[in-house]
């Protein structure tokens, strides 16, 4: 490989000059805590100073460094050393320059990993990005990654700052970006709560978009419809309490003639008051004819004796069709 | 309906010698051509994964005749495929081809005929076996028929042999080439049907219903026998209704006595499948219904919703022509029974069903 000298003039530069705004074209930092890098420079100074290149304007974009020159402004800097690449470095170089030098030093969150892909969008051909630098940020080196990275940019900040803290999925974001800007935040402020898990998100998620098509209301309308918000502020309910019964909720009303079915089945079963000890379990979703009875005991007297009780029920031979209410009559 | 647009020709160094392949170039004046090693598939680039516009020709060394791929514990009719090309121009959001294909483009085996004298050996050494036999299953089988010409050899081939038919599956016009060959006997037309909104909201770039059943139709009144295939039917508010316009469109324009036999199936898919779709049709309604894990791990309709599907249609087609041979497309035995009263069992007897349908209906 070629081996590439940068030589780039050492300057002070007054950081007013500096564009410092956060989607800067080389700037690759999101959603990060500035406090102890400003300890750090308060105490030694800036140790690696930032890079910039110079506009036509007689202004600064920072190359590397973003949030040191953003730590230094906070504490009050007026200026600093910085070095400034000469005009040969074209702003392709500058990207892969700053890519390289934060590869080196820290890993990226899912919306840094993003910043860095729609900025190498600018430069580059999609395949050289997914063949090259998707395996770079550790992410699955297809079209379908580089898509769902792409379009993270058009979420909210705040929904953002919820990808960017794993508090709301990285499948789940990339679905969100097909619903309603109400509903996005909806469902960032339900995730935030109760911090669900990465399965949980997308179930959730599923249950809520499909209900909002079936029913032909919003999802953010269904999170504030009063079953669901009931839950939320039931304060005799611990979080984990509520995301099962939030879930129980949302399944019931996305899958209504199913519900409906295990419903009869329990109702049926209750009715029929099986002996103790005795559990009769339905085929999965009712979809294959195998039913499972369980009898626990300890001897075989009183085997004899529960089945002796379950043979005098008499709705039994009816017990298959409970759930599709024929054991309601 | 207009003709596909391929936009290029990739062909595989192994099969540039295949006669199909010099007649298909032939075909296609003015498509860019590219020689491509069977392996290299770094073409695909950031192109749409299915790449509808690339034609690849294949010297396909695998199995050509294979049975379906029925899966488990649910009734499967037993037909065959003839694996002439895999993939398809239209885009049906629901189509099982994008989790199933693992390479892009369109795919046409171009050593199909040469295959065909092992396949004729094959279906002649047993001549007590009805082979029903189809191409419309990893592909359309007429959409690329103008550019393979899969009918100009196929047609011959299956026409004169005694116990197979071919069934032509289609969502296009394209019949004239078939209409307009010498060829009728054990030739089966089929249409995949389904309603106006379903053809046009899920069903991109495929001739619309009317077009469809105007096709069979034509292709009635030439001689050949039909099939028809609710498959995938779509659970949605007003479904029934709106299936019931097929139904009776069907009444309206095709004689019923030519029909060998109309397939229902409900909406069903691999788990992997739904992310596919929804990342190439977010937009789609088709995951609406009330679905459950199967006894075979694909997703499907709630029972009674299949049962109520299945038996309401049944019962329209009945009212149109009770000898339809209307028949169920991997259903259990009990779906069967609730929804048309009786069941074949087993796939066995399912098979012989329909095997009697062709001996009832094909010409010898």
């Amino acid at each position: 490989m070629e081996t590439r000298q940068i030589k780039a003039n050492n300057v002070r530069i007054n950081i007013p000059e500096v564009n410092l705004l956060p989607d800067g074209p080389f700037c690759m930092s999101f959603d990060f805590d500035l406090e102890i890098l400003k300890k750090s420079i308060s105490k030694y100074g800036i140790i690696n100073p930032p890079y910039l290149i110079k506009n036509r304007d007689n202004s600064y974009t920072v190359v590397t460094g973003y949030k040191r020159l953003l730590a230094a402004k906070d504490l009050g800097w007026k200026g600093l050393e910085c070095n400034v690449l000469p005009d040969s470095f074209t702003k392709c170089d500058a990207l892969l320059f700053s890519l390289d030098d934060n590869l080196l030093h820290r890993e990226f969150n899912s919306i840094e990993k993003a910043m860095i892909i729609d900025r190498l969008d600018n430069f580059l051909t999609k395949e050289e990005i997914i063949e090259k630098y998707l395996p770079l940020l550790t992410i699955p080196a297809n079209k379908h990654s580089l898509i769902l990275y792409l379009n993270l940019k058009k979420l909210e900040d705040t929904v953002k700052v919820s990808v960017a803290r794993d508090a709301v999925s990285l499948k789940v974001a990339g679905l969100m970006e097909h619903i309603d800007r109400e509903s996005r935040l909806g469902i960032n402020n339900l995730f935030n709560y109760f911090k669900f898990s990465i399965n949980q998100q997308l179930q959730l998620f599923q249950y809520l978009e499909e209900i909002s098509r079936r029913e032909g209301q919003s999802i953010k309308d269904i999170i504030d419809s009063s079953d669901i918000q009931e839950i939320v502020t039931n304060a005799n309910m611990n979080k984990p309490q509520k995301v099962k019964a939030i879930t129980a909720v949302l399944k019931s009303r996305r899958f209504p003639s199913l519900f409906e079915a295990q419903m009869a089945f329990k109702k049926g079963l209750d009715r029929l008051s099986l002996p103790s000890g005795v559990n009769v379990t339905p085929p999965p979703f009712f979809e294959g004819v195998d039913y499972r009875l369980e009898i626990d005991f300890s001897n075989g007297k009183e085997l004899a004796g529960t089945i002796n009780k379950l043979n005098k029920l008499p709705e039994l031979s009816e017990i298959t069709n409970f759930w599709k209410g024929r054991g309601d009559t | 309906m207009r003709r596909f647009t391929i936009e290029r020709i990739l062909t595989e160094e192994n099969a540039e010698s295949d006669a199909l392949t010099q007649k298909i170039t032939q075909r296609l004046p003015g498509v860019k051509s590219n020689r491509v090693k069977p392996d290299d598939l770094a073409l695909i680039g950031c192109q749409d994964f299915m790449d509808k516009k690339s034609l690849r020709l294949i010297h396909f060394n695998g199995e050509f005749l294979k049975p379906c791929p029925g899966t488990k514990r649910y009734i499967c009719c037993g037909y065959q495929i003839l694996n002439v090309g895999v993939n398809c121009p239209m885009d049906c959001s629901y189509c099982f081809l994008q989790s199933y294909v693992n390479q892009p483009s369109l795919r046409i085996f171009t050593n199909i005929q040469e295959q065909l004298d092992i396949i004729g050996e094959y279906i002649d050494s047993k001549p007590e076996k009805i082979f029903r036999i189809g191409t419309g299953e990893f592909t359309d089988s007429l959409a690329l028929d103008y550019i393979a010409g899969w009918s100009d050899f196929l047609l011959p081939f299956f026409s004169t042999r005694k116990n197979a038919i071919l069934e032509l599956k289609t969502k296009t016009t394209f019949i004239s080439n078939i209409i307009k060959g010498d060829y009728r006997d054990r030739i089966v037309m089929a249409w995949s049907l389904n309603t106006r909104k379903i053809v046009e909201k899920e069903e991109l770039i495929t001739a619309n219903l009317t077009s469809r059943i105007f096709a069979a139709k034509k292709c009635q009144e030439a001689g050949f026998l039909l099939a028809f295939h609710f498959d995938p039917l779509i659970h949605y508010d007003g479904w029934d209704d709106e299936y019931y316009d097929v139904v009776r469109l069907l009444e309206k324009y095709i004689n019923p006595e030519s029909i060998i036999w109309i397939s229902m199936g409900s909406f069903r898919y691999m788990p992997q499948l739904k992310w596919d779709i929804k990342s190439r049709f977010p937009n789609t309604n088709i995951f609406n219904g009330e679905f459950v894990t199967g006894l075979d791990g694909k997703m499907r309709y709630f029972k009674p919703i299949r049962i109520e599907m299945y038996s309401k249609l049944s019962e329209q087609l009945n009212k149109w022509h009770n000898d339809l041979g209307i028949y169920l497309c991997m259903e259990s035995d009990d779906v069967w029974r609730q929804s048309f009263g009786w069941s074949p069992e087993n796939s066995e007897n399912l098979s012989e069903y329909l095997d009697n349908r062709v001996r009832k209906m094909a010409k010898n």
